[in-house]
């Protein structure tokens, strides 16, 4: 998935598990940034009695740079509290919840917003309610009009804030794509699939109907760049402090020491299907200024490698690159350093010479509507500007642009004369949009109404 | 009800009681000389920007009994100390 259970360690701590970063010029507010950073993954919604919720003892972050050295220059962090209404009661809720401040609701969760600067940092708001999970139609009625859009905080400045659970909205084809690299829509040319009389088939959307938990900002775009630099590298990051000591019959957990960073995200899947199973986990300890040490799997990525063996003859143009050994400079434009200008007319989300895994955001490109003919889920190489590797909205197709872009789709950008295989048109895991049942909003946090635990899975 | 002060107030002071007990009853000056603040967190590193209330609780790594390096944890802060005599005594408490 995009960055869900994407490494060893951090599949074994949801709760800091970063799933998805998105970073976009608000559609209906163009002269802001939403920022999104989505923790505790695969959410099952009738997930009771104990509902998901942010950890209290994990500091959670979004980092902003905007001068190009993948050292953060604007950090937004956010610190939760859980309260318990009724001790006592083992129930998450105790009749039906119809607002943020119900006595009903049991557990609660607060927190607060800093925002951390060079210089050093201010409290932005604290005691900022979470709406409570989509526990089903008794328990949580009429669930947007009474607890989603009430834990949308305005603050001052003109920024916005929401923190909770959220629709999935990232699609992929879970199942498929890790068993053996198959895509069902090429599955009778999978080398393992065609052994088993498979056929072409749609995608199967393995996150559709669960819930995820957003932290979400919108924030004026002159609050976040540079005069003169509207591009931003953005990522988040969660940590823990260092040392922790379990409880025990006398005694309860204890945490201490200062924070170290457990989990990070930048790009989609650059930690999941990037760098390899031994070093994911230290990747996530990393800061993105260290990335080039992780840059030898982005001119190699394995999964060029695998594609003409998985699928025999599709891809004979990718086949001779790899065996050639040829450094994929094409990717480490769109995931290192952004695209220098003069590649693509009139677009650059270049950021400098430092390697860094960041989502880069050029700022000074509006949003395309999405009723344009311009809008395109496939960003960039869709011909659509706003959309990723330009950031990432909530609707891009981001599994299918980088599986293109790994099996060449991109490689002309750097080498002109490069043929790209025919069947690379043709790369998806075969979903879009359509593949979600709950659709994302038109107005911030943009995610869509979590799915109600009554009615998921039905 | 605040978790954390539920916490807080349940977790008493055994695990904690060894821990600071060592080192005040062990260290004395020469545990002060030997420290030295953890280093100050770089720009962009994860570090709260607001103050997590008293630290009661002190948590002790004995990283390397040979050479003494010892992390101490208290807060949010982090504490480097070489003092081999001390790193023998725990050793020996702990055996």
């Amino acid at each position: 998935m995009s960055s869900h259970r994407e490494a060893p360690e951090i599949s074994k701590d949801p709760v800091a598990d970063s799933t998805d970063v998105y970073a976009f010029v608000s559609p209906d507010k163009p002269d802001t940034v939403t920022l999104i950073a989505n923790y505790i993954p695969l959410q099952e919604p009738a997930g009771g009695p104990n509902f998901y919720e942010f950890g209290d003892d994990v500091l959670y972050e979004i980092h902003v740079d905007n001068d190009g050295d993948a050292v953060a220059d604007i950090t937004y962090q956010f610190r939760f509290e859980t309260k318990l209404t009724t001790p006592d009661s083992f129930l998450y809720n105790t009749g039906p919840i119809s607002s943020l401040h119900d006595p009903n609701w049991n557990s609660k969760q607060f927190y607060k917003v800093t925002r951390v600067e060079r210089h050093g940092s201010h409290v932005l708001a604290g005691k900022l309610a979470c709406p409570p999970c989509n526990v089903g139609i008794l328990s949580t009625p009429d669930y947007e009009a009474k607890l989603g859009r009430h834990a949308v905080h305005s603050l001052a400045h003109g920024i916005k804030v929401f923190a909770g659970q959220r629709a999935e909205e990232f699609y992929v084809d879970l199942g498929s794509i890790f068993d053996l690299g198959n895509l069902r829509p090429l599955q009778q040319f999978n080398v393992f699939a065609k052994a088993h009389g498979l056929k072409s088939a749609p995608g199967v959307n393995a996150s559709n109907r669960l819930n995820v938990h957003s932290i979400a900002i919108q924030v004026p775009i002159s609050h976040l760049t540079r005069h003169g630099h509207p591009t931003i590298g953005v990522w988040t990051s969660a940590s823990r402090q260092r040392a922790r000591v379990h409880a025990d019959a006398e005694t309860e957990h204890f945490v201490s020491g200062p924070f170290t960073q457990v989990s990070r995200l930048g790009n989609p899947l650059f930690n999941e299907v990037i760098v390899p199973l031994g070093d994911k986990d230290r990747w996530n300890r990393t800061r993105p200024g260290s990335d080039k040490h992780f840059a030898k799997y982005v001119k190699h990525p394995e999964l060029a490698g695998l594609l003409p063996v998985l699928y025999p003859g599709a891809f004979p143009h990718l086949a001779a690159l790899d065996k050639a050994r040829t450094a994929r400079a094409d990717l480490e434009a769109i995931l290192l350093t952004g695209i220098p200008s003069g590649i693509i007319k009139g677009f650059t989300n270049f950021t400098g010479k430092v390697q860094a895994d960041m989502l880069r955001l050029n700022t000074s490109i509006p949003p395309t509507p999405a009723s344009s003919k311009k809008f395109s889920i496939l960003g960039l190489i869709g011909g659509d500007p706003a959309g990723f590797p330009n950031g990432r909205r909530v609707t891009d197709d981001v599994v299918t642009i980088e599986l293109r872009a790994i099996a060449g789709a991109t490689v002309p950008l750097v080498d002109p004369k490069y043929v790209v295989d025919a069947v690379v048109p043709d790369v998806t895991d075969g979903l879009t949009g359509t593949s979600v049942k709950n659709k994302p909003l038109t107005a911030f946090p943009y995610l869509g109404v979590p799915y109600d635990g009554y009615h998921n899975p039905s | 009800m605040s978790r954390r002060s539920v916490l807080r107030s349940a977790a008493g002071a055994s695990v904690a009681g060894i821990a600071v007990t060592a080192l005040a009853g062990t260290a004395g000056p020469a545990f002060a000389a030997a420290t030295r603040p953890a280093a100050p967190a770089a720009r962009g590193e994860a570090t709260e920007a607001t103050d997590t209330g008293p630290a009661e609780q002190v948590v002790v790594h004995l990283r390397d009994a040979r050479s003494g390096e010892i992390d101490v944890f208290r807060g949010t802060s982090h504490t480097r100390v070489r003092d081999p005599e001390l790193a023998a005594r725990l050793v020996r408490a702990s055996r």
